[in-house]
């Protein structure tokens, strides 16, 4: 049996790329890492194995606490954290969703191709940072009054359609079809709305990003068909989440909840994994506050996506129906879902983790993912008609060096991650490092001199500290998720223009 | 009072000294405007921000939330921050200022919201020492 150590944790390999932290002293279940020989050691390197077993102590947790291949230290929960607690007697937890509530990505299709592209990339690039609100202050492409927030935190996309932001379309190319109907508006604080107010349609800062992307490689013919890919074709990538609408709820919750379950909290070894019991007032309220600021994250990628069809319209002069810009899909990373997994249960009938169950059976969960997607299977119910069977479309931005990745959600997910995988490449250096490291202004150079990649951002400092050299390998965190059949390479891309704020 | 910005894998963190508690919450906030903007013009009106918490890193943490929301409301950056910190009938209160410059005066990077993570509020002997970790 293989094991490594890391400040006092022990891990066992499971198998390949399966590694577990066994359940001992005041764990409820064991833990489990999902990652090659190489990103164990990036993952060891921070604290990301404590605050994993920091996050087997939430109460009604289930199955294992799980750690995608790119994870790294967050605050109570780790960035690449699956937790699934149980929905009657377990609990839910702001912290292992995270500030940003639906940080998430959607690529857009378009029916251009590379040198269809190549020569307009500075005029692109232009008119996208002109014409998308970024960085701080920025404004929003809608204008909110108290109105408008109310209406985009009940119906979500729905509004959009309906104040001709949207098609059809891309509605049903949305995970929940862009709509939580959980959303209870008024579990919003007026401060998160006032914030969000003032950046409806915003792409904000820090790794947020919106980039065209050129269609390098091709994995898996079938599967890009049915998602409309091929090489060469240009599409466009969007990552943002619910600003600070979304930000501020997180905030609301974490004091309210230290407030009100203070005791619980003592329990659990970090604040920010601080929880509300299943079934109290509190869970059922933030539940509906998440689901409403999930609302406003997918308008927010929306509004964004629709002012990006105006732009290339502009651009490329004709219609953006005529350039075919349809939505593939879009997916969250920061986010909690009630969802129905088959768990090992005792003879009692509760959920137990590693390998002691009596039995299996069916159970609602919150599923908490906070940078991790949702990967369903070809033939699951929740996978849109048109993917159901090749599987749900998944999203991993990596770098601008690197280039990002589309997968589709693989056999094995169920099983082993309760259907999810990681979420991007997740960072190696520190912000302060990076600046240390890197100045944007060469970045920038660098990036369209070497590699025809054009950067606009607000500022030097953000280039800085996304500059491809602070991510991890992408392409490992790809490989290690194919390989345990949790989401599949379908296509790769590669960046062309890039904003950010 | 002094505060300085530390390395945290995907966020930023803010380490602060004061002779009291008060200016080691405002150097903190100090830390905050630090790590949204590297240059800092001396532009703005000042305006105040009380804010009442159970304890002390409760208190650290509502008044640097305070001042986020301040400045997306007002499309500020919070600078220059004073204040002071009291203990009123089993509650901790700080009354505090900052000169909010205009957004547009600036580029200034977004910090999402203040983290419990690592957070600490300790008395030392020459005052007071405080460390918060910011969502990026």
């Amino acid at each position: 049996m293989t094991t490594r150590e890391f400040d006092g944790i022990q891990l066992e390999r499971v198998r390949e790329f399966v590694w577990e932290i066994q359940q001992e002293g005041d764990m409820r279940v064991p833990a489990r890492v999902l990652a090659s020989e190489a990103l164990l050691e990036e993952i060891g390197d921070d604290r990301t194995l404590q605050q994993l077993k920091n996050a087997t102590h939430l109460p009604g947790i289930t199955g294992h606490a799980l750690c995608m291949p790119d994870g790294h230290q967050g605050y109570g929960f780790p960035v690449g954290g699956v937790g699934a607690t149980d929905v009657e007697d377990g609990c839910i937890s702001p912290g292992s969703v995270g500030y940003d509530i639906n940080c998430g990505v959607r690529m857009v299709k378009t029916n251009l191709t590379y040198d269809d592209v190549r020569g307009h990339e500075e005029e692109l690039v232009d008119a996208l940072f002109a014409n998308v609100p970024s960085g701080l202050g920025g404004g929003g492409i809608v204008e909110g009054d108290i109105d408008t927030v109310e209406a985009v935190l009940e119906r979500g996309v729905d509004w959009a359609l309906e104040a001709g932001w949207a098609v059809e379309d891309d509605l049903t190319h949305c995970e929940d079809e862009g709509r939580r109907p959980d959303a209870d508006p008024s579990a919003v604080s007026q401060k998160a709305k006032d914030r969000g107010k003032n950046q409806l349609g915003s792409l904000g800062s820090g790794n947020h990003f919106l980039e065209v992307q050129r269609v390098t490689d091709v994995y898996r013919e079938d599967v890009a068909d049915a998602y409309g890919l091929e090489s060469d074709q240009i599409v466009v990538l969007i990552h943002c989440g619910s600003r600070g609408l979304g930000h501020q709820t997180c905030t609301d919750y974490l004091r309210k909840i230290e407030k009100q379950h203070g005791d619980l909290l003592a329990e659990l070894p970090d604040k920010e994994l601080a929880a509300a019991p299943a079934g109290s007032e509190l869970a059922e309220e933030y539940y509906g506050a998440m689901c409403a600021c999930i609302n406003f994250a997918w308008v927010n990628r929306q509004l964004i996506m629709h002012r990006v069809r105006q732009v290339f319209e502009r651009v490329f002069d004709r219609s953006w129906e005529s350039m075919d810009m349809h939505l593939l899909y879009d997916v969250a990373h920061n986010i909690a879902k009630k969802e129905h997994h088959t768990v090992g249960v005792d003879p009692q009938g509760r959920p137990v983790g590693g390998g002691e169950a009596a039995d299996r059976e069916e159970r609602e969960l919150y599923v908490h993912r906070k940078g991790a997607t949702r990967a369903f299977p070809a033939g699951h119910p929740e996978v849109p008609a048109a993917y159901r069977d090749v599987g749900q479309p998944i999203i991993i931005p990596g770098s601008m060096g690197a280039g990002s990745y589309v997968l589709r959600g693989g056999e094995a997910s169920m099983d082993l991650t309760f259907g999810s995988t990681a979420h991007g490449a997740g960072r190696l250096m520190s912000r302060t490092q990076a600046k240390q490291e890197f100045w944007g202004e060469t970045v920038q150079d660098e990036l369209r001199e070497g590699s025809q990649v054009y950067v606009k951002a607000q500022s030097g400092a953000t280039v800085a500290e996304e500059a491809p050299g602070v991510y991890k390998d992408v392409d490992e965190v790809v490989r290690v998720s194919d390989a345990l059949g949790i989401g599949d390479k379908v296509a790769r891309t590669y960046p062309v223009c890039n904003i950010k704020g | 009072m002094s505060y300085e910005l530390r390395p945290h894998t995907a966020d930023v963190a803010v380490a602060a000294t004061g002779a009291t508690l008060g200016e080691t919450f405002a150097a903190v906030a100090d830390g905050l405007a630090a790590a949204m903007c590297d240059r800092i013009p001396e532009t703005g009106e000042r305006f105040s921000v009380t804010v009442r918490a159970e304890g002390l890193e409760a208190l650290l943490f509502d008044y640097l939330d305070q001042l986020i929301y301040e400045r997306d409301v007002r499309g500020v950056l919070p600078v220059a921050n004073e204040a002071t910190i009291r203990e009123d009938d089993g509650e901790w209160v700080i009354e505090a200022s900052a000169r909010g410059v205009p957004l547009a005066d600036v580029t200034a990077r977004d910090v999402k919201a203040v983290t419990y993570s690592e957070m600490e509020v300790t008395e030392t002997a020459d005052g007071w020492q405080a460390y918060v970790v910011l969502d990026v």
